[in-house]
This record gives structure tokens, C-alpha cells and sequence, in this order.
């Protein structure tokens, strides 16, 4: 199969077009925009978000809520914010029924060594694997976003971000961070006000998309009047609520992030694929989107880090060439219901 | 300044991956699944660039964002502004 000779985007990847060096559309767009540029956007952000934590600081009984997967990059994000800053977070865990038992020992770990509360929530295994199974049959997902994650990634996005949101707003914790890695979000996306319009389209097409599968059990996952109105109150405010994701600005080195998190207790697993630091489902969602798309759902994410320079190219093929856990696909199928 | 047909090729190569006919003026995207949330923070990261505008926080709305139309319109005023 032809691969892009910069980054690791094969010809299969959609809308992909080749000029004559065997270099991508992809690769030949990020050119068009300088190192001094990247540095200057990368500065400007991280001021802003510095600005809105400093601002944010105190404010409430807690100053930042952190999408806490377990994995490197959530766990990264989660030190910088406390150490950092000296932050009094709320790590969430969102467990889709598949989190990897060495993630959890990690976070144990993590949230002992940094002395942050913790809410571990477990979902409810027949609506979400009700979640998952559709995912995998249906196409619920435009193409755009197959391209940044396999169908069961983003219906577990969709539903933890919900919750994670509704969380914050009922804490009323102003700040929610991301452990995105620079080649899954891009830096214009690290500082985000959240706004009551925005969340409420944007939630009525994952209720139109999940409400067939999961009924009335999604309903604890998505925002209620009464969220919105609060959203609605603090789009008034000079600070809101904001998403942001650090790891887009930071200097963004595996080798640093692991020797960091190492000193926390945090271990990689090795019961997880390459890809991941938490997930067991990730190795079966991956075999699916690349069977049914013929791409690998991480190829933009590794592209991103190569073209970045955060990630070496040979290493990122390695990732994306590494062979799928057949027994654990296979069980994989089995909890889910799936012929 | 016509803005539209920039962003529409932007889209049709970048989301709709050659498929014009889906998108209209006034067509929104995220009703028709065009772009989801996550596309959207990506077409504002392509107008930052492209039209060297820097768009607030507060102005990240559907009203500004969500159809071919109010794009245009959107960065009509803030040149104007």
C-alpha cells in the first residue's frame, strides 16, 4: 500500500491526494504555515489558558474538573495542572466497561501521589454495549469524523464528554481539561469557551444518534434544561466554562511525559495496543474501522505527531502495523453481542 | 470580499470529500452531519488562518458558524468592525 513519504497517511486515507515526491495533501497543507508562526500560535494559547485558570483560581470549591482516562496524556495533563499550577482538580474517570485493570492501578497511583478527589464513574454495561454494537454496524458516524477515531471511539467521546460536561456544570468547576495529544486536537482548538447554543445542537445530534439504542438509559449522560440554563447565565459572565486541552501548547516528548509520570507511580500497561495507555475495547474498535475504511483509526493521530516532529516515523508505522490482539478482539465480540 | 467559495472548497475537499452537491448556501452543518463538533473547531482553526481574522471566544456560536451563509456573513461584519 502506497504511504505518504513524510507522514504515515496511506492512499486509503480519504481525500488523499499524492504530488509527485510521494508526499500528501496533507503534509504539503501543514507546510504552508511556518515554525515562527506554530511557536507564536502555541505562546499565544498558553498565555490564554494561563490567563483563565489564573482568573478562575479560587473561584470555586474546585478550580479544574480533568478527563482522567488513565493514560499517559490525561495523566500528564493532570500533573501539569496540579504541580503547575497548584490546582485543586477533580479527576473523572469515565469507564466504559473496558478500562484496562493496570489503568486503574495508575490512577490509584496517580490521584494518591498528586492528592486529588477522584469520581470513578462506571457506566451502565447494557446501555453502552448497546452504544458500542451500533457503532460497529451502523455507519452513525460522518466520514470527517471516522478520520480522527474508530465509530466506538466516538460514540465513548460523545458520551463521556457529555458527562464530563454536565459534571462541571453541576460542580460548577469553570475549567475542563483534555489530555488531546497535538496530532488529535489542533492548538486553535486548546482554549474553548463553552457556550449554552453551541452544546445544545451539538447535543441534540448525539441524542438523535444514541436515544435509538440506548432510550431513556441515556439520558444520565446528556445536559438537562436546567444545565443549559447555567451555561445560558455564564455566556453573560466575563469567564465562563472552557475546554481546554495543554498537551496542544506544551513541548509534547513521549520519553519526557512517561519519565514524568513515572515519578507518580504510573506504569504502561501491557495490557493495552499500542495505542493506548487504558483501553481494552481499542484494540477490536481499531480491527472494525480497519477492515471496513482500510485505514487505521490512529493514522491522523500518528501523522499529526510525525509532521510535528513530536513522534519519529518509523515508530508511528510501527504503531499503526503492530498485529491485533485476535482473543481479546474475539471476547471483545462476545461481551458485545456481535455475530 | 466573497468568502463562500473559499470555505466551500475547503469543506467539500476537507469533509465532503468531493461530494459539492450536499452543500447549499444555507445549508447547516451540523444538522446534516456535515462537520460535528470537533469538525467545527477545525473549519474556525482553517478562517483563523486563512482570512487572518482572530475570532473570540464568545463569538463561537452556530449562528456564525453553521451554514455557508452565515460564515459569509460572519466575517463580513468583522472586516467591517
Amino acid at each position: 500500500m502506497k504511504i505518504c513519504n513524510n507522514c504515515v497517511l496511506p492512499e486509503t486515507f480519504p481525500g488523499i491526494v499524492f504530488d509527485d515526491h510521494g508526499v500528501c495533501n496533507y503534509c504539503r497543507r501543514h507546510g504552508l504555515v511556518s515554525d515562527e508562526k506554530r511557536t507564536s500560535q502555541k505562546s499565544r494559547y498558553e498565555g490564554k489558558c494561563t490567563l483563565i485558570i489564573e482568573k478562575l483560581k479560587n473561584k470555586n470549591p474546585y478550580d479544574a474538573l480533568m478527563a482522567f482516562s488513565g493514560g499517559k496524556d490525561s495523566t500528564y495533563t493532570l500533573q501539569y495542572l496540579v504541580e503547575k499550577f497548584g490546582l485543586r482538580v477533580l479527576a473523572f474517570t469515565f469507564d466504559h466497561g473496558f478500562l484496562s485493570p493496570m489503568a486503574k492501578e495508575n490512577m490509584l497511583n496517580v490521584t494518591r501521589e498528586l492528592g486529588v478527589d477522584h469520581i470513578y464513574f462506571l457506566s451502565n454495561p447494557k446501555a453502552i454495549n448497546r452504544a458500542f454494537k451500533s457503532s460497529v454496524e451502523e455507519d452513525a458516524y460522518p466520514v470527517k469524523a471516522l478520520e480522527r477515531a474508530s465509530a466506538i471511539c466516538n460514540t465513548c467521546m460523545h458520551v463521556a464528554k457529555s458527562l464530563i460536561l454536565k459534571t462541571a456544570i453541576e460542580q460548577r468547576i469553570q475549567v475542563i481539561a483534555y489530555g488531546w495529544s497535538p496530532g488529535q486536537a489542533p492548538v486553535q482548538s486548546s482554549v474553548m469557551r463553552l457556550n449554552a447554543s453551541m452544546m445544545e445542537k451539538t447535543q441534540g445530534m448525539m441524542i438523535e444518534s444514541l436515544s435509538k439504542v440506548m432510550g431513556n438509559d441515556l439520558a444520565p449522560y446528556v445536559l438537562a434544561d436546567s444545565h443549559l440554563d447555567i451555561l445560558r447565565e455564564a455566556d453573560g459572565e466575563e469567564y465562563g466554562f472552557y475546554n481546554v486541552h495543554p498537551l496542544a501548547f506544551l513541548e509534547y516528548d513521549e520519553e519526557k511525559i512517561l519519565e514524568s509520570i513515572s515519578r507518580l507511580g504510573w506504569e504502561p500497561p501491557r495490557d493495552t495496543d499500542a495505542n493506548s495507555s487504558n483501553c481494552l475495547l481499542n484494540t477490536f474498535a481499531n480491527q472494525v474501522h480497519l477492515d471496513r475504511y482500510g485505514f487505521h483509526p490512529y493514522a491522523m493521530e500518528n501523522a499529526g505527531l510525525v509532521r510535528d516532529g513530536h513522534l519519529d516515523r518509523d515508530e508511528a508505522l510501527e504503531r499503526l502495523q503492530q498485529p491485533m490482539d485476535q482473543s481479546l478482539s474475539a471476547a471483545i465480540k462476545q461481551t458485545l453481542d456481535i455475530p | 470580499m466573497d468568502y463562500k467559495e473559499t470555505i466551500r472548497d475547503f469543506i467539500v475537499e476537507n469533509f465532503l470529500f468531493g461530494e459539492s452537491d450536499r452543500l447549499k448556501d444555507d445549508t447547516s452543518f451540523l444538522d446534516t452531519a456535515i462537520i460535528d463538533s470537533t469538525g467545527i473547531l477545525e473549519l474556525i482553526a482553517f478562517l483563523e488562518e486563512t482570512f487572518d481574522v482572530s475570532i473570540e471566544d464568545t463569538e463561537m456560536l452556530p449562528e456564525n458558524f453553521d451554514s455557508l451563509n452565515n460564515i459569509s456573513l460572519y466575517l463580513s461584519k468583522k472586516r467591517d468592525s
